[in-house]
């Protein structure tokens, strides 16, 4: 019955497609189904061969990035101290846009398939250690006082109690990834591989082949689909139970003086220095292309570079800032107005969560070719990418609303507005925040690789422009500062998630 | 066969003292009774004998050994208020696993799961059990390492009435045949009576001892004597004393 349903609403949004296209027969912006099939057929081999390959780069990068996950969250649980400074440079890693470490890959590793593993295994593992590091401690405090009595360590805790508890988690985060990875191999290919749907995907959008960058671009997100749901079924034959899907609530500890926090942020970016510049020599890269942090420091230290770096950033954020913001508040938004209506909440919310995994940058070339190469096609593009997520968490969080609380606003008659107002919209709250700070990121991303692809402004402009020129200084520093500013955003907004949740939520700042 | 010994141990949790220079000393073999108002610090000195917590002053020895070695080698067991049992696991497998730990056979998984009432139930999931069933799988896995010292923190609080009768009637003899050194923290003075040689009556927090009450009923028959006059003069003993703690 209700399979029968979608099938017909499936049914009636390909005739809509098909008549958008046929009314339009010259247009740029739209190929209908029948189009897109007859590209499909015509260049079947060619795309295959494409998307084998694509798959599997995304699939070695899935393996080697969730293999980086589970090696750091273990590493964490087993050395418990180590855990501050391994989740700042985890985190520190995932912030930097995937389109920004692909050009530095690229010359570190040459023309093969190198960048695109990279890539889909950065664009993975944090995810998953971070779903991972919450699964691992989600054991209750009984179960570790029992191998204390019987006088086992950590590693016997890891073993016989962690890794089993913590497997609904891991799927959860598996889950994520599987579409991440493939996000992550087509952005390695962007970035200029021989082969790939991505690099057919360049040269359709170049080449202003309509029919082309559809097919490519329902290729690439039904591929990515597919490994979701792979992922998906997996999870629900091993593990019944696992939770739809997690927060990435903050880090749960004891509040720090400043000093401290300063003197934390002071060891950390020596760390990085360190690592950056131990990691070059140890690898004895040549210092044309990988610069050290003293040539990265003489570049900026002049003023026309640095001019030239903080203009094009200033056009980035013009852009991300927008559509950081719009993607915010719509997602709210929606989730606020479904739970007026629970019942259409309930049924949006399977859509909402398995449209929130669409890679949306697969599709970035069909929003481009939609919306333009201007503000507004870039706007689009990052307020769609921070949508989905923020949409499914917060309508994740309403339901986390105590059903006591409900009940008592309803024993007193209160209106729906109320209770939305004085319980549901608290109990959101910490999802909202969840969600936001994961966006920077991806918000990062998304600005970066629609300049990169389109729009011909802002920093990801002058890093592909800097990747062909071998302008490796304006390159790296590129990358060096899209970093700094997604870890001050990031800490920002982590920074009012505490101030917030203090009074909202204080049961999870303690 | 090792004996334990509390000297002057001291404990705070924040600014509340829980426990202040209490000296108790448990003799090998036998079984006693902690009773005592809630939060009056039981619990704490079960998990300071189990390792669990570590006395801010004072000291703990079970035998010549500190609680972490016995712990080590396996001669600790402790059944907790809440059952504890990992899910993914069945009954047999969850027993089993108190010898695994201990680095002991399991050949006795059968006997016990008979023992506390489970036969039928070995092969299914705590989840697929009653609270009072979760309950005595645990406390099977507590038996199952034949510990030296075996620390029960409430195991019957969710434990049915009629289980619980057939448990406080089955369980002694074997941890008696065991010459296991038992201390038990609960809240039912009938309990505490029937199952130790001794009950220890604690005084609100900080702990004080109010009463050491040795128990010497002919145990043979302690099933019918809960209505006996011997044994209600020890229960009133206890209840005298816990009232006095008012």
């Amino acid at each position: 019955m209700a399979l029968g349903r979608t099938m017909l609403g499936v049914l009636f949004a390909l005739l809509v497609w098909e008549g958008l296209a046929r009314v339009q027969p010259n247009s740029v912006l739209i190929s209908g189904p029948t189009d897109i099939l007859a590209y499909i057929t015509g260049h079947s081999g060619l795309l295959f061969r494409a998307a084998t390959e694509t798959s599997m780069n995304a699939v070695l990068g899935f393996f080697w990035g969730n293999l980086a996950a589970v090696a750091l969250a273990c590493f964490v649980i087993l050395v418990p101290k180590s855990e501050w400074v391994v989740s700042a440079l985890a985190l520190l890693v995932f912030c930097i846009p995937l389109i920004a470490s692909g050009p530095i890959l690229r010359v570190l590793f040459g023309p093969g398939a190198g960048p695109q593993i990279a890539l889909a295994a950065l664009a993975v593992y944090y995810t998953t250690f971070l779903a991972l590091v919450v699964g691992l401690r989600a054991i209750s405090q009984s179960w570790t006082d029992l191998m204390t009595v019987y006088g086992r360590g950590r590693l016997s805790t890891l073993f016989v109690v962690r890794f089993r508890a913590s497997l609904p988690y891991l799927f959860v985060g598996l889950q994520i990834a599987a579409p991440a990875a493939f996000l992550g191999a087509m952005i390695g290919e962007f970035t200029g591989a021989e082969r790939g749907l991505g690099v057919l995907t360049l040269r359709a959008m170049r080449g202003l082949q309509t029919d082309a960058t559809w097919a490519l671009a329902a290729i690439s997100a039904s591929l990515a689909m597919l490994g979701y749901a792979c992922v998906g079924l997996l999870k629900s034959k091993l593990t019944p139970h696992a939770p739809t899907i997690l927060l990435s609530t903050p880090r749960v500890g004891q509040k720090r003086a400043l000093t401290t926090r300063i003197l934390g942020i002071v060891f950390l970016s020596a760390l990085v220095l360190v690592l950056w510049q131990g990691l070059m020599d140890l690898f004895n890269l040549n210092s044309f292309f990988a610069k050290r942090p003293a040539d990265i420091w003489n570049f900026v230290s002049n003023t026309t570079n640095l001019n030239t770096l903080l203009t094009a950033l200033g056009e980035t954020l013009a852009y991300a800032i927008p559509g950081y913001l719009a993607g915010l508040v719509l997602g709210a938004g929606l989730a606020i107005a479904l739970t007026l209506w629970p019942c259409v909440a309930r049924a949006t919310m399977p859509t909402a969560i398995t449209l929130r995994a669409v890679p949306i940058i697969t599709t970035a070339p069909l929003l481009v070719l939609a919306f333009g190469r201007g503000l507004t096609g870039t706007v689009v593009i990052v307020a769609v990418m921070v949508f989905f997520p923020t949409l499914v968490a917060c309508l994740q969080g309403v339901r986390q609303t105590p059903m006591q609380i409900v009940d008592l606003f309803e024993s007193y008659g209160a209106s729906r507005l109320k209770l939305l107002r004085s319980a549901q919209i608290p109990a959101m709250l910490p999802a909202l925040f969840a969600s936001a700070r994961m966006a920077v990121p991806a918000a990062l991303l998304a600005v970066t690789t629609a300049e990169w692809l389109a729009t011909g402004r802002g920093i990801g402009v002058l890093m592909a422009l800097t990747a062909s020129t071998s302008d490796y200084n304006m390159l790296w520093s590129c990358v060096v500062l899209l970093c700094l500013v997604a870890v001050t955003a990031y800490a920002g907004v982590s920074w009012c998630e505490k101030r917030v949740l203090r009074v909202y939520a204080s049961e999870q700042v303690v | 066969m090792a004996g334990i010994s509390c000297s002057s141990i001291r404990k705070s949790f924040d600014r509340t003292e829980a426990l202040s220079e209490l000296s108790i000393d448990f003799q090998s073999g036998r079984t006693t009774a902690l009773v005592g108002p809630s939060g009056c610090g039981k619990s704490t000195i079960l998990r300071m004998i189990a390792g669990l917590e570590t006395p801010d002053t004072g000291q703990i020895a079970i035998g010549q050994e500190t609680p972490k070695q016995v712990a080590r080698r396996g001669g600790l067991a402790m059944a907790f208020q809440d059952a504890s049992l990992l899910p993914w696991r069945t009954v047999r497998s969850n027993i089993a696993l108190g010898a695994e730990l201990a680095r002991k056979p399991a050949d006795r998984v059968d006997d016990l799961i008979d023992l506390v009432g489970l036969d039928g139930f070995a092969d299914h999931r705590p989840a697929e059990l009653s609270g009072g069933m979760r309950q005595r799988a645990a406390i099977a896995r507590s038996l199952i390492s034949e510990p030296e010292v075996l620390l029960l923190d409430e195991p019957f609080g969710a434990v049915d009435a009629i289980t619980r009768r057939r448990l406080n009637r089955d369980l002694p003899p074997l941890w008696r045949e065991l010459q296991t050194t038992t201390l038990l923290v609960t809240h039912s003075v009938e309990e505490a009576v029937l199952l130790s040689d001794r009950v220890i009556v604690l005084s609100p927090r900080p702990a004080r001892i109010l009463a050491d009450i040795q128990v010497d009923i002919h145990r043979e028959s302690t099933v019918s004597a809960t209505t006996s006059p011997e044994f209600r003069a020890f229960a009133t003993q206890v209840l005298a004393a816990l009232e006095e703690s008012e």
